[in-house]
């Protein structure tokens, strides 16, 4: 992303959209979508879902622009519920088809153990809130941080993780217990 | 259990309810705390707000630029509908006094539309008729087995419309549906289609189904009818013979 949107652009940009302006809403896709389709791409891990995922996510936002105002959250963190519960959504309906899981597993674990992190610019346009949670994360083991993220992205629970990772679940449960203790530890110092 | 006495407690729930590591019963009873404590609640509102951030924290990447012009063409589907929306609304809305209301104008108009329809269409018609005479259609009287008409039939081959109405009494159950079927010698019987409860119904054949058809029957059939291949299975409860007019 070459351009910095601020907080106020994208709050002016939404109130345009909730009045129908088709301008606006390319400039919003155009200054945040590489950062939702990461994220989309994070959790769904399929290119042609994640395109499904940001395309239902922007048509969600071009819908329901109006009821923002009373959403009370920073632009950016609105954006990124509404994709991840997309996300969410997509991951669910494929649940019935469960051969993936298996066929991808290696792909889906050296994405998960690599674990992509964001790089400094991204970080930079992130809210107060996110820089404090990445801080915060970053203060973790790499492992602690990366069931951390997965449990939260992909809403999946502790058997899901340790079936998902091939890691014993006793194990998965520590990791997170202690991720998650010293997340608390941390971010109730910016509180 | 009070969480509010125990802090740390709570936020330790709180946060592994945000997470969603809290599950079944355990996410049930947190769920109920935080109906009844404020606290609780507002620890819990706090972890969600901090963890949604996490959505923030992913490295960016180019979406394909199909995705955009899929969105542009669903974004200009979704105004036209709203206008259209908006277009059928208005009506109710329009400001009083007969000159200014805008149903009345648009009726004028409408009716000023129809009737040049109506008009550029007799005259075509007239150019066809005058093109393909003699104009045949064709008319049956389906009648039951007491010989009382029941239902009369007729079609008209430049419509390719079969035109039923019911003229007796007669309303099948339910969970039973009517179906018309062609009966020409040498050949088992086609099915024209199957009719709806409606006293007058409209039906889109081809000629060819229906020249050179001696007999329509009418058979009672299990509700949405039978396949065509395989005949009527029911009763026949109507019968006439298609009669072809020349106008």
């Amino acid at each position: 992303m070459q351009d910095t949107a601020t907080d106020t652009e994208l709050n002016t940009l939404i109130n345009q959209i909730g009045l129908g302006d088709e301008a606006a809403m390319k400039r919003l896709y155009d200054l945040t979508s590489p950062r939702l389709y990461g994220l989309a791409l994070r959790v769904v891990r399929k290119p042609e879902w994640a395109e499904d995922v940001v395309q239902e996510a922007y048509l969600t936002m071009w819908r329901t622009a109006l009821d923002f105002r009373s959403a009370l959250s920073p632009p950016l963190a609105w954006m990124g519920l509404i994709v991840r519960s997309r996300a969410l959504d997509l991951l669910r309906r494929r649940a019935a088809d469960r051969s993936h899981i298996t066929q991808e597993l290696d792909e889906f674990l050296q994405d998960t153990l690599e674990g992509p992190s964001p790089n400094p610019q991204d970080v930079q346009q992130a809210s107060q809130q996110a820089q404090a949670l990445h801080q915060c994360l970053s203060g973790l083991n790499q492992k602690q941080r990366q069931v951390v993220s997965l449990a939260y992205l992909r809403d999946l629970s502790h058997s899901e993780l340790a079936q998902q990772l091939s890691l014993p679940l006793g194990t998965v449960k520590t990791w997170i217990r202690r991720g998650l203790d010293q997340l608390r530890h941390c971010m109730n110092r910016f509180a | 259990m009070n969480l509010q006495k125990h802090p740390d407690r709570l936020d330790t729930l709180a946060a592994h309810y945000a997470l969603g590591s809290l599950r079944s019963g355990a996410r049930r009873r947190f769920e109920t705390l935080a109906r009844e404590q404020p606290a609780v609640r507002l620890a819990a509102h706090d972890w969600q707000a901090r963890l949604a951030s996490m959505t923030e924290l992913q490295p960016g990447i180019a979406p394909n630029p199909v995705v955009w012009t899929r969105l542009q063409n669903l974004i200009a589907a979704d105004q036209s509908q709203k206008a259209l929306v908006i277009q059928r609304a208005r009506p109710a809305l329009a400001p009083t006094g007969w000159w200014r209301n805008l149903l009345l104008w648009r009726g004028v108009s409408f009716i000023g539309t129809a009737v040049s329809v109506v008009a550029v269409l007799v005259g075509l018609n007239l150019n066809q008729q005058l093109q393909t005479l003699p104009r045949v259609s064709y008319v049956a009287v389906l009648a039951d087995d007491h010989s009382a008409a029941s239902m009369l039939v007729t079609f008209d081959p430049l419509q390719r419309k079969l035109t039923l109405q019911r003229v007796g009494g007669y309303q099948e159950a339910s969970d039973k549906s009517l179906q018309l079927w062609a009966l020409s010698p040498g050949k088992g019987p086609q099915s024209l289609g199957v009719l709806s409860h409606e006293k007058l119904l409209r039906l889109t054949v081809a000629e060819a189904q229906v020249n050179a058809v001696p007999t329509l029957a009418i058979s009672l059939e299990p509700q949405g009818g039978v396949p065509s291949e395989r005949g009527p299975t029911g009763p026949v409860l109507f019968k006439g013979t298609l009669i072809q007019k020349t106008l």
